[in-house]
């Protein structure tokens, strides 16, 4: 490897050296339990596929590069210098983890696998070896913070055409917007994604809760924080914290994207808003009388897959069971606890790489298919749009027969008045 | 104006989650040369700031953008 | 002979003790030197108090016993046997009333904390050879254990000798004599150096040393970092 390169990994390598993840590479004791843990592990038992054989492509470099015991006596732990597989092994280790943290639960001291793994993919984007397509939709979101003013016109003509389609699922009353966007002091602003499933169910049920709401012009994905380029992640972000500044609205609701909620919930810092999943939102309007439901309009056994940056790593969990319950009597969990149950297998920009991931994709998420099937749904929910995707693939690789669905777009579908 | 453009290339992109319609776009920019075009049809209302800013960060030229009731159609030029 | 067992039981036991006590503050200040990261990593569902539950997983490990029971039995009969191991050490060099509180012989345990010691240091260097661990395993790992297990055999066989078959010649008070003399900076070994088991203790001590030098340079420091890592899963 050339001496440019390597002095440049490094320092990318030691500015990610935060005291908790030098404890995370200090602790580990290789001892293994997370091991059966993982999906990609269970699917596919292959020792590279063990959390801790993922964090130990990484724990070797450090050892070489940032601790004494390496430095002295690399044998002892196999501490490993650059050389001409780094970048691919550190490749397939990054790439080949969703970062559910899954494993992170099973750990004794609570390693957080998807962490050690931020500093590969941080290396990997230096020396640009990332996938190339994520960085490519990380910057065509930062392109369109930038120029905003001057193409959102098109998108607010763009709306008007699913204003029917609105009003079709939920009428509206005098002086209501099916889309409102740009209101100042609106009390939620909803940030949706490119497509008009993730807007038009969720404009119904504002609309049905006569919420004082108004549209994002912006996607809430963060392509930055599947690449894990934490510049990018934060220029991403600040677009819509931005957005939600001058708009002063008092609540911000993320639309069902795991890691949009993740990023923003967590690492936006204290903001003058709050931040909310719209699975959040709608329950607290169920709860709140605010809107109505029709039990049992969905035939069959529903089940649910969590979102893992939302339920485990969000903490939304009993939300979207209560909605469900609210919905059918025929609903059945997939694990014992919400917070184990496994990943899609789509996370950590997967789903995005598209067709160049698919065949990992579906073999590294057979448990999650086995775990579907074991439960005889018919419906399977989730609320994340990554999940969604993955989980419809999974469902033709593996003849699921199961139907994917969004909760939000249920709790439009079974709006009543009352 | 779009009854002039010839398309080289159509890309059925209707109802695609996301991020496929940007995913999908640009890997079929590369499947046509420089300076034909390609016709993308699009459900999403999103795709009308996507593409500009797609079209902007690697260099091609939205020609026309053309709003239907249902579907919204883009022409792009392949630049480099 | 004689050289070399003045050497292992006097001035190597003040150098690891030396490497140790500044091994530790180097690496535990060197590591909060560093940036805090300020994004949350917690783990859902919320349980309060977030202390409680820190200690509870720290010292029970209810995700080891969920996840690998068998496992979990040899990490708390471990664990708990070097915690009373540490309360017997400190015993050898001098007795403590509230270590009394429940009445006991010095070495606490009659012969079974070194016996337990030794079936879970064997459990855990076996399991190394398991094809799943053992990917996983470098040779750290493998010392670790290995100087772990010489040091209990050794000890233990010490205390088997006085507990279980009534060997006089090297007693408690012996080996007080000996610890004591080198806390206080005045060493001498003459009472535990004429015996015929005395090569026991030189080894066991010169084991334990090898152990106690490596410990803060190795992934040992998981018994001080458990806690914050602990800690930060809760929120
Ligand atoms: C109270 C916090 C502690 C926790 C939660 C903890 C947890 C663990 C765990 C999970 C292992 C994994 C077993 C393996 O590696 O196969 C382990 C191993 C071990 N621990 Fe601890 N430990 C703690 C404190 C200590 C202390 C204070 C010592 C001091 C001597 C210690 C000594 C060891 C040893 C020698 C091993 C065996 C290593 C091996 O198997 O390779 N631990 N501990
Ligand atoms: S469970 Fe934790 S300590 Fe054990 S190998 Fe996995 S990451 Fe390391
Ligand atoms: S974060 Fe998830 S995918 Fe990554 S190693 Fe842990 S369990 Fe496996």
């Amino acid at each position: 490897m050339e001496t440019d390169l390597r002095e440049d990994l490094l320092k990318a390598f030691e500015g990610k050296l935060n005291q908790t993840i030098t404890m995370y590479l200090e602790t580990c004791s290789r001892c293994g339990i997370c091991t059966d843990s993982c999906h990609v592990y269970k699917s596919m038992p292959r020792p590279e596929y063990s959390p801790a054989a993922r964090a130990e492509v990484i724990r070797k470099l450090y050892k070489k590069y940032f601790k004494f015991q390496g430095k002295l006596l690399p044998a002892l732990g196999e501490a490993r210098s650059f050389d001409d597989t780094t970048l691919d092994d550190l490749n397939r280790a990054a790439y080949s983890c969703t970062g559910c943290r899954r494993c992170m639960t099973h750990c004794p001291f609570g390693i957080d696998t998807q962490q050690i793994m931020s500093i590969a993919k941080l290396m990997l984007v230096v020396a640009k070896e990332e996938p190339e397509i994520l960085s490519m939709l990380a910057d065509v979101s930062i392109s369109k913070g930038e120029s905003i003013d001057m193409i959102k016109q098109g998108f607010i003509d763009g709306l008007k055409r699913l204003e029917k389609d609105v009003v079709k699922k939920w009428k509206l009353e005098a002086g209501q917007i099916p889309i409102p966007t740009e209101v100042q002091g609106a009390d939620i602003l909803y940030v949706a994604l490119a497509g008009a499933h993730s807007i038009i169910p969720a404009a119904a049920v504002f609309n049905a809760a006569k919420e004082n709401w108004t549209l994002s012009f912006f996607e809430a994905v963060n392509f930055g924080a599947f690449v894990g380029d934490p510049a990018k992640t934060k220029l991403i972000m600040d677009r819509i914290i931005n957005e939600a500044k001058k708009l002063n609205v008092k609540e911000v609701c993320i639309c069902e994207c795991g890691t949009a909620f993740r990023v923003l919930k967590q690492m936006s810092g204290k903001q003058p808003f709050k931040v909310s999943s719209i699975t959040q939102v709608h329950e607290r309007y169920i709860k709140e009388n605010k809107i109505k439901v029709a039990k049992n309009q969905f035939n069959g056994v529903i089940t649910y897959h969590d979102p893992c940056q939302i339920a485990r790593n969000g903490g939304v969990m009993d939300e979207p069971r209560f909605i469900l319950s609210q919905l059918t009597d025929e609903f059945i969990d997939m694990a014992k606890r919400a917070e184990n149950n496994y990943c899609c297998g789509g996370g950590g920009g997967l789903v995005a790489m598209g067709e160049d991931s698919h065949d990992f994709r579906m073999k590294s998420a057979k448990v999650k298919a086995d775990q579907v099937k074991a439960t005889n749904a018919s419906l399977l929910v989730t609320a994340c749009e990554n999940c969604h995707s993955q989980l419809s693939d999974l469902n033709k690789y593996y003849n699921m027969g199961v139907e994917v669905k969004f909760l939000s777009s249920m709790v439009a579908d079974a709006l009543i008045h009352d | 104006m779009s009854e002039n453009i010839k398309a080289d290339k159509v890309l059925d992109l209707k109802g695609l989650p996301c991020p496929m319609p940007i995913v999908k776009i640009s890997k079929g920019i590369k499947e046509v040369e420089i300076n034909q075009v390609i016709q993308a049809i699009t459900t999403d209302p999103g795709s009308l700031t996507d593409f500009p800013a797609w079209a902007r960060t690697n260099g091609h030229e939205i020609l026309d953008t053309i709003q239907g009731d249902d579907t919204i159609t883009f022409y792009i030029k392949r630049v480099k | 002979m004689d050289t070399l067992n003045y050497i292992i039981l006097v001035p190597m036991v003040y150098l690891s003790s030396a490497i140790f006590i500044a091994g530790m503050i180097y690496r535990i200040t060197s590591i909060f030197k560093k940036p805090v990261l300020t994004i949350p990593l917690r783990i859902y569902p919320e349980k309060n108090p977030v202390w409680l539950y820190t200690l509870i997983d720290t010292f029970l490990m209810p995700q080891v016993f969920k996840a690998k029971p068998v496992m979990w039995y040899f990490l708390i009969i471990f664990h708990g046997s070097v915690f009373l191991l540490i309360i017997g050490h400190i015993e050898l060099i001098q007795m403590f009333d509230i270590f009394q509180i429940i009445e006991h012989d010095v070495f606490l345990g009659k012969g079974f904390i070194g016996l337990s010691l030794f079936v879970s240091l064997l459990y855990f260097l076996f399991r190394r050879f398991t094809p799943q661990a053992k990917h996983l395993s470098v040779l750290e790992d493998y010392i670790l254990l290995t100087l772990l297990l010489m040091t209990v055999i050794l000890g233990s066989e010490m205390d088997w000798a006085r507990t279980w078959f009534g060997f006089q010649e090297m007693t408690v008070e012996d080996y007080q004599t000996y610890l004591k003399s080198l806390l206080f900076f005045k060493p001498d070994i003459s009472d535990v150096t004429y015996s015929g088991h005395s090569f026991m203790l030189v080894f066991h001590v010169f084991f334990a040393n090898l152990f106690i030098m490596f410990f803060p340079f190795s992934k040992m420091m998981h018994a001080i970092f458990t806690i914050p890592l602990n800690k930060i899963r809760r929120g």
